[in-house]
């Protein structure tokens, strides 16, 4: 793969990535701080749709073509420590890694400081990582479900599929997403969105 | 039947859309989606210009070079890029903050968002950087190829942001 290859396919799927997401307002500050308050449930909604969809994808590549798997190893301190303080960022930021960057698209100006938030936490942990791995004392397996059940990764994949759909008809019933997006596209409900439609640029 | 111009479609069509995009990430990358190793890959060029010993930190080293690591600073730009250009063609233009945080923590200009904003992107690069992903990498990605790690890390940052939101203001 030539670097030029790499960058053009990762700029096509970072475009797809992105119009869904703008489209889907699970870019929102109002929703992803919403859906940690358990106010909004889009985020949650779209998330599963997107394991979805790649559970079944990644069940066909690896089950008939045998596609290999790019597993993560588990590593228990890390993942549990590494992902709250990931959580308590998201909720501050009102956004992810990834969402940041479609906040800066969709023209809020604050994701710029997330972003350079972000690359200087990136780089101070690029720097610290050999003590902070030393202190986790942690080496991994890529362990997956399918393997703790002893079944097809096809199999189990399917099964997981079939499941979170049945999660997302019982938040769909909850919550149905029309309600949820704003009058704003914001995520800010009806009530209580009033100022943020005031000074609202007219497209 | 998707039409381009709507300011939202539902979420389960834009997620799938999303999901999807691990076919051509898995047959021509041979890796997951994944968002967060690209602002280390970003940070340390920056950091480069600045301080010679970057090249000489195997984290950051690993992280400056190679097809899969471009590859990926790609993605995100391109998500701006997509985002963008899914804002102009539906006209749905944002305030320079959301008003989300009027409610939350009473910023209502960029200025007096920006100190929280810097440190809500630190933290949220540092505990990913230490958990090994993030929201795409261990949520989208490890969670559809049932990694147990993966689930760990998504219900401890689901954990951390509720916690953290629930002692914030009602938005």
């Amino acid at each position: 793969m030539s670097l030029l290859n790499a960058i053009l396919i990762g700029l096509a799927t970072g475009i797809v990535f992105g119009f869904a997401l703008e489209k889907s307002r699970v870019f929102e500050p109002g929703i992803i701080f919403g859906q940690m308050q358990l106010r909004n449930f889009i985020m949650l909604k779209m998330f599963f749709a997107a394991v979805i969809a790649g559970l079944i994808v990644i069940a066909v590549m690896h089950g008939a073509y045998g596609v290999k798997l790019n597993l993560k190893p588990l590593l228990f301190k890390a993942d549990i420590i590494g992902g709250l303080i990931l959580g308590v960022g998201v909720a501050l930021a009102g956004a992810c890694p990834g969402t940041t960057l479609a906040q800066i698209g969709a023209g809020y100006r604050d994701a710029w400081f997330v972003l350079l938030g972000g690359l200087t936490g990136a780089l101070v942990y690029g720097y610290f990582d050999a003590p902070i791995s030393a202190f986790f004392n942690e080496s991994g397996q890529r362990v997956g479900l399918d393997q703790l059940l002893g079944l097809p990764f096809w199999s189990v994949a399917l099964g997981f599929a079939v499941v979170l759909v049945f999660v997302l008809i019982i938040l769909e019933r909850q919550w149905a997403w029309p309600n949820e997006i704003g009058r704003n596209y914001d995520g800010l409900k009806e009530s209580d969105s009033n100022a943020a439609t005031d000074g609202q640029a007219k497209s | 039947m998707l039409n381009l111009t709507e300011k939202a479609w539902s979420p389960y069509i834009a997620g799938a859309i999303i999901g999807l995009l691990q076919i051509p990430t898995f047959l021509l990358m041979d890796t997951a989606l994944g968002a967060s190793s690209s602002y280390v890959t970003v940070a340390a060029h920056i950091a480069a210009l600045f301080d010679s010993r970057v090249t000489e930190i195997k984290y950051l080293a690993s992280h400056m070079w190679g097809a899969k690591n471009w590859w990926q600073v790609a993605v995100v730009v391109g998500i701006a890029l997509g985002a963008f250009l899914s804002m102009r063609l539906s006209g749905a233009r944002r305030q320079s903050i959301s008003p989300v945080w009027r409610r939350v923590t009473g910023a209502t200009t960029l200025a007096s968002r920006a100190p929280l904003a810097f440190l809500a992107g630190f933290i949220m690069l540092f505990g990913a950087r230490i958990a090994g992903g993030c929201t795409s990498g261990h949520g989208i990605s490890g969670m559809a190829q049932l990694s147990i790690g993966s689930t760990l890390a998504v219900a401890a940052m689901f954990a951390g942001g509720i916690l953290t939101a629930m002692l914030m203001k009602r938005a």
